[in-house]
């Protein structure tokens, strides 16, 4: 099958790419590269320069772009979407596969998941079959909330948190969320479906934050400020984690809102065996 | 949403046992761990929403709190017992005491079960024993903080959490 993947270079588009070995890949970055393990493309989803020519022939398209960290990202995100989604339903891709966020689907949710709700519509809206995975934080190098919390960690030995960091949540490893888009890939049972994803562990951030510690040998002293704003929460993470306020800001709001798995079909689907968190946080720390 | 029902009786023990109910075409829930899990959750959501963020659920490793801004801690709970099978799905959660309980015990449970051709979505709070009721032989007024106050903010909490229920599905 022909396979093109749109944020090839991302955190988890890196983790797929080599899973998708037994297919004729193209791989879509925003600049030159040349890397080994497929054909590297220029084109942006945002101005819907090159994107025509990246789903020329392809079958199934991932599309694992998002905009976070700009002032205008629900904007941007729903006009790439829409490009895309066009240009693909021209090519007669068959499949995209998409990658959003759990709790989305709350009607209260925050702008970034509400975002990320609405780029799967967009995606949807020229007629090729979506499937959705949907995620919470995943738990991997590079990934910007496990790398908020790594940096909280790391840095304060005492933190002063919202009472958000008290909602419960559902982190998945990275390898498993890659290895799950990797098992949909061309999956016809899987067309036009949305699948919760998951990890093998429910969990509050607090607790998050203190097994992350536990494996890096600290032990910090959590207070909860129920008068933390979202603004000031993201400030105080832009001043002392490496992740600016921009990005940490709609994580910040998303944190209100439970992100829990609400159904397990892709289990049935795709019967992984799911990576315990400690584990995958290990890897990430490596 | 239709067949809203809420009822309280004290029983022999002493403690209280309420249930709020409504009947909806189809499961709202998957009969699977996930979706025992999203019906107490989504019950604590609706706490936090009714009260706009007054009454919060704050969770920990062995349970939960219901915690009135941010500092008192009105009851503590246990972990979710959760379980699925034969059309019923259900979470429970044990009662362990805070402000509104006399002493631990009782428990709070959210549950989906088959009502003939439809399904039932149901509040139970069982042998739960309120600080703010009457006591056994006491004047009724003494019991006028429960029975004006947490016993009809309860049922409009378990409102607002089954539509809460029916709109994330519908979403």
């Amino acid at each position: 099958m022909n396979v093109t993947v749109f944020g090839a270079t991302g955190v988890v588009g890196r983790a797929l790419v080599p899973l998708l070995a037994e297919h004729e890949l193209t791989a879509v970055s925003r600049t030159a590269r040349d890397e080994p393990g497929a054909r590297w493309v220029v084109a942006d989803a945002a101005s819907g320069e090159g994107v025509a020519a990246a789903l020329e022939h392809a079958d199934v398209v991932y599309y694992l772009v998002h905009s976070l960290g700009a002032r205008d990202f629900e904007e941007q995100d729903r006009a790439a979407a829409e490009a895309v989604a066009r240009e693909a339903a021209s090519a007669g891709v068959r499949q995209i596969v998409y990658l959003g966020g759990l709790g989305a689907d709350d009607p209260d949710a925050s702008p970034h998941l509400r975002s990320r709700r609405e780029t799967g519509e967009r995606l949807a809206s020229a007629g090729v079959p979506v499937t959705t995975l949907r995620a919470a934080m995943i738990v991997g190098k590079g990934s910007a909330a496990f790398e908020t919390i790594l940096g909280l960690v790391k840095r304060l030995p005492v933190m002063l948190t919202p009472s958000w960091v008290s909602t419960p949540t559902q982190p998945i490893a990275l390898d498993d969320v890659a290895r799950y888009l990797a098992g949909v890939c061309g999956l016809e049972a899987a067309y036009g479906e949305g699948y919760d994803t998951g990890g093998p562990e429910v969990m509050t951030y607090r607790q998050m934050i203190e097994r992350i510690a536990a494996l890096l040998g600290r032990k910090p002293t959590i207070v909860e400020v129920p008068v933390l704003t979202p603004y000031l929460s993201s400030l105080w993470l832009n001043l002392v984690t490496p992740v600016n306020a921009s990005v940490a800001r709609p994580l910040v709001e998303g944190l209100r809102n439970p992100t829990i798995a609400r159904e397990e079909r892709i289990r049935k689907l795709l019967p992984l065996e799911l990576t315990p968190f400690d584990e995958a946080a290990r890897q990430a720390l490596a | 949403m239709t067949g809203w029902e809420t009822s309280e009786r004290v029983l022999e023990s002493g403690g209280f046992e309420s249930r709020q109910r409504v009947l909806v075409p189809e499961p709202v829930v998957e009969a699977s761990e996930a979706g025992a899990r999203t019906l107490g959750v989504t019950y604590w959501q609706a706490v936090d929403r009714f009260t706009r963020g007054g009454v919060r659920a704050s969770w920990t490793g062995g349970g939960g709190r219901l915690k009135l801004l941010g500092g008192a801690t009105l009851l503590t709970f246990g972990p979710p017992e959760l379980s699925f099978g034969d059309g019923l799905v259900s979470c429970r959660h044990a009662i362990q005491g805070g402000l509104l309980a006399i002493r631990a015990g009782g428990s709070v449970t959210l549950a989906q079960r088959p009502e003939g051709e439809q399904q039932e979505l149901s509040v139970t709070v069982e042998e739960y024993l309120p600080r703010l009721a009457a006591r056994a032989g006491a004047p009724p007024w003494t019991g006028m903080l429960y029975a004006k106050g947490q016993s009809p903010f309860h049922a409009a909490v378990s409102r607002r959490y089954f539509e809460l229920l029916l709109r994330s599905r519908d979403s």
